[in-house]
């Protein structure tokens, strides 16, 4: 408990948290007021005009929101894992750690833990702020706001974040893991982009394949991408079904831990 | 491995890959003493170092830390230790009164109010609320010494800790190390610099490519080998040192205080008067004559050669073209 909660004093000083979640809720906030701005216009013709339209009616703007997040959210999320984990082999930390007698696996473990929570925090702030900036986008928009009190998607709420939550989650373990074994912030976080985009463009070929691995598998947690979601929020068309995700979701989140506690519990630190 | 004794080791060997750095190293470590552990480049102090605190394990060998075997299941044994390994690392955005808080939440549990009678130790507590990415080195090495004593362990180890010091700074640490050891701790300082450890030790140990090659107390060391040291006019240094040159050798006679006229020769005490006769007939009178040398011609002496196989010669400012 006190490596958690050390770890989330830690994250909560930290810049890169603040980057981050500042950067996904940024670009949030840009495209759906832009949307909101921009949605008389001629551009693209009437079926772009309908989609930017459809982006900002609610209650499906809060699955747009959603999807967005976990799209891009994804990507940000092995970004600020990766430094976390990389940044305590790149600075010497885990070192101190270790040599005042803590237990290897406990620091891991408790360091993601922290890193885990401050990203659900992270995105349950960003979605609070996308849907703020959806409602003040369909109001420049002229588009009415009435189903943003839509009960059965309200109820539905809580699952597709804690969802939505889970998946980013995983997203986060993976860069965690890939900058343990690279024992490198700089290394985590190159190695960490290049599996997020590595996954998608394979998808294009091997779908069959890819929607096992770690990104797709998080995007399918949700069932319905939203269309304006980016990275691994993209078209699938071999999908899983939402709840066998969940379950290969978690199964690579708790083996990117294991992975990461287990390279760390038999390393030879010298840096 | 006999009892009273603060750190042991016995036949402790480890590789990196084909490089051997550690080749059956014996140390005996006693309580309540300051420990110098000398050793040129690359001789193995920082691999002993990470070995005692398990962030390596060793291939062969084994340690005993404070009276009991320390291994890699072990890891409750350096609740009593506190150590300072390699450069100080710490969260560079965060201050050092959080690094140090923060350092705490791992290991062993700390006393209330410890954080800033360190701080006030270490004389960093008018900074402790910057972020460390400011602080100077010699700041920054001073939070690490603080940080090896969070949860006032019995048993000290300091991997070169007077780097990036200034004078008052060395002189403090000096004195709080002395402290430490007066109040029955035992602190471990590995370090090259010779004259650091000889203020500062009773015991020393000399490592050499991977094997200790001298081990004792620091006065039976320098009292150990056959020298002289001699004092006289600082004026008449360099005619002393032709003298003692061409009685014992060039290679035996080096200045070792030029302010004070302190030369020492390689010589057997027993043939003082041999000395004393040389630089009278020349009209050198001497100011002072002791039997011993000093740490640094017994450390040139036993790790020169084995040095310099590993390592290679430091050429100097220009030296390299």
């Amino acid at each position: 408990m006190r490596i958690f909660l050390s770890g989330v004093r830690k994250l909560r000083r930290r810049l890169a948290t603040f980057v981050t979640f500042g950067l996904l809720a940024g670009l949030l906030v840009l495209i759906l007021v832009a949307t909101g701005a921009t949605s008389n216009a001629t551009g693209g013709g009437p079926g772009a005009a309908a989609a930017r339209r459809a982006l900002l009616t609610f209650p499906a703007a809060y699955d747009s929101v959603v999807a967005f997040i976990v799209g891009l959210g994804g990507l940000l999320a092995v970004v600020y894992g990766a430094a976390v984990a990389g940044s305590e082999w790149t600075w010497g930390t885990l070192k101190n750690a270790i040599a005042r007698g803590e237990s290897r696996t406990r620091y891991i473990v408790g360091t993601f833990a922290s890193v885990a929570s401050v990203t659900i925090i992270g995105l349950l702030v960003t979605f609070a702020i996308g849907i703020g900036a959806a409602y003040v986008g369909a109001n420049l928009a002229g588009i009415s706001t009435s189903g943003v009190n839509d009960a059965e998607t309200l109820g539905k709420l809580p699952e597709r974040l804690a969802r939505m939550a889970f998946a980013v989650t995983e997203e986060g373990a993976l860069g965690f893991a890939i900058a343990t074994l690279f024992r490198s912030q700089l290394a985590g976080i190159g190695v960490g982009i290049a599996a997020y985009f590595g996954e998608q463009f394979a998808g294009i070929f091997l779908e069959d394949i890819t929607k096992w691995l770690p990104f797709d598998a998080a995007t399918a947690v949700l069932g319905n991408p939203g269309e304006i979601a980016g990275g691994g929020g993209g078209v699938q068309v071999a999908a899983l079904e939402p709840n066998t995700a969940l379950v290969v979701v978690a199964a690579w989140l708790i083996g990117a831990i294991v992975v990461s506690a287990v390279f760390t519990e038999r390393a030879e630190i010298t840096g | 491995m006999p009892d009273g004794l603060a750190l042991a080791t016995r036949g402790l060997r480890k590789a990196y890959g084909k490089r051997t750095a550690l080749d059956g190293l014996d140390l005996t470590v006693p309580e309540g003493v300051v420990y110098g552990f000398l050793g040129p480049n690359g001789a193995g102090k920082t691999t002993t170092m990470r070995l005692l605190t398990g962030l390596i394990h060793p291939d062969a060998g084994s340690i005993e830390l404070l009276g009991r075997p320390f291994a890699r299941s072990d890891r409750r044994r350096l609740f009593d230790i506190g150590a300072l390994v390699e450069t100080p690392a710490f969260y560079p955005y965060l201050s050092g009164r959080a690094n140090l808080r923060e350092l705490a939440s791992s290991g062993a549990s700390i006393t209330r109010g410890r954080i800033d009678e360190l701080l006030e130790l270490v004389g960093l507590r008018d900074r402790a609320t910057d972020p460390v990415s400011r602080y100077s080195l010699g700041m920054k090495q001073r939070l690490g010494i603080a940080g090896a004593l969070l949860s006032d362990p019995k048993l000290l180890l300091l991997d070169e800790p007077a780097n990036g010091l200034d004078p008052a700074g060395i002189v403090a640490m000096r004195d709080t190390l002395r402290h430490l050891a007066a109040t029955g701790k035992t602190v471990f300082v590995s370090s090259h610099i010779l004259g650091e450890v000889q203020q500062l030790a009773d015991v020393v140990g000399i490592i050499s490519a991977g094997k200790l090659v001298r081990e004792g107390t620091l006065e039976s060391l320098l009292h150990s080998g056959e020298a002289l040291r001699v004092r006289v006019a600082p004026a008449e240094a360099v005619s002393a040192q032709e003298v003692l040159a061409a009685l014992a050798g060039a290679d035996a006679v080096r200045v070792d205080d030029a302010e004070a006229g302190w030369l020492i020769v390689l010589f057997e005490p027993a043939r003082a008067p041999e000395v004393t006769r040389a630089l009278a007939e020349r009209g050198i009178y001497l100011a002072g004559l002791e039997a011993g040398s000093d740490l640094e011609s017994i450390f040139l002496e036993l790790t020169g050669d084995t040095t310099a196989s590993h390592e290679g010669t430091f050429v100097g400012f220009g030296g390299a073209q």
